[in-house]
């Protein structure tokens, strides 16, 4: 696989994550998540919208830190690369910390694909369940 | 932590075989193969991937993802015309008995039977799974001698297989039925060493859900 790299693209509905939270102090292992005030969580997009997003519910596997906000708006066509980029942001985790996201708790997509197919195979009750873990769990 | 999830091999190749079923309905070129004294067996992959060397960078890349196409495809190339170089990659999984897990085996050469090292072959890796490659304990690569074959492959070390997969299927609960563990262990160490799983995988686990339910 030659992709070329994609840089890290904010989701709709999310604060500027990383700078939001710079504030709270120095870089730790994340364990707190972005303060919620400024975040607009997938429920509160326009209805307009409901065609281009896709509501996209993040679960944490093991020692993983739970986000604050689990239900997400994000856009059909977001890669999964740039949903790990978000919430390894959003959970503030340190560059050597790595995060996998699977789906269907079966399987681990690739870094380029789009969470509007994911949907497309994987959504029920109108939403993509997506697991994610912190590979730091694994010791 | 959760119960391990030690893999049997009877459960090892009952799963292989489902995922062998798949890979030949989207032709993805897996096929088992039995040791001669058919005591054991493992799961292996060959595919041909177009490297070309540029001459500004002397480095090899590889080009479009089209593993069937031998022939360079100028159109994907930028620059002056380059050499082009066929790279055969092959994956094998077999089971360790020490583990209790699967384990990937991998190597890569050129046409004229050159092994590629271990740096060429993560040249060729997505940026994405660079990293993860130099950070990830479980992903420590050794060479050894190939238990059936007694030939050198890269190993992917089985150390740490339990403790994550342990941790990725405990999730599971209930559904625990839905998930083929060599799907899911091959998606996510599989793309380390530049071997791709089609996502077709995983929809095969859920249509065989439906089936049963």
């Amino acid at each position: 696989m030659a992709e070329p790299e994609r840089p890290p693209l904010a989701l709709p509905g999310a604060p500027a994550a990383g700078e939001g939270a710079a504030d709270l102090g120095p870089e730790t292992n994340a364990l707190e998540p972005a303060p919620t005030a400024a975040v607009s969580p997938g429920t509160e997009e326009p209805i307009g919208d409901a065609k281009k997003k896709i509501d996209v519910l993040l679960k944490a596997v093991g020692d993983t830190p739970i986000m604050k906000t689990k239900k997400w708006a994000v856009e059909r066509t977001r890669t999964i690369q740039g949903l790990i980029d978000f919430i390894k942001k959003f959970l503030k985790l340190v560059a050597s910390e790595q995060l996998f996201i699977y789906v269907n708790q079966s399987f681990a997509p690739s870094p380029d694909q789009e969470v509007g197919t994911l949907y497309e195979c994987f959504g029920s009750d109108g939403k993509l369940v997506l697991h994610y873990c912190k590979s730091q769990a694994w010791g | 932590m959760a119960e391990n999830e030690f893999l049997e091999e009877k459960t090892f190749k009952q799963y292989c075989a489902e995922f062998i079923k798949h890979s030949e309905e989207i032709g993805d070129g897996w096929e088992w193969r039995n040791s001669k004294d058919c005591s054991d067996g493992y799961m292996s992959k060959t595919h041909f991937q177009t490297w070309s060397r540029t001459s500004a960078t002397e480095q090899l890349f590889p080009q479009a993802e089209d593993d069937f196409e031998l022939c360079s495809d100028d159109s994907e190339v930028a620059g002056p015309a380059a050499a082009s170089e066929v790279i055969r990659y092959e994956y094998h999984v077999l089971y360790s008995y020490s583990y209790g897990v699967p384990v990937l085996y991998f190597r890569a050469s050129f046409l004229d039977g050159r092994p590629l090292t271990l740096k060429e072959i993560w040249d060729g890796v997505h940026q994405f799974y660079k990293a993860r490659l130099l950070q990830e304990p479980w992903s420590t690569i050794t060479q050894q001698e190939h238990p059936i074959l007694g030939q050198p492959f890269f190993v992917l070390h089985p150390c740490k297989t339990n403790e994550f997969m342990t941790s990725l299927l405990e999730n599971s609960g209930k559904d625990k039925r839905n998930t083929n563990y060599i799907t899911l262990w091959l998606s996510i160490v599989g793309p380390v060493v530049g071997l791709n799983i089609p996502l077709s995988y995983a929809k095969a686990v859920s249509q065989q859900d439906e089936k049963t339910d």
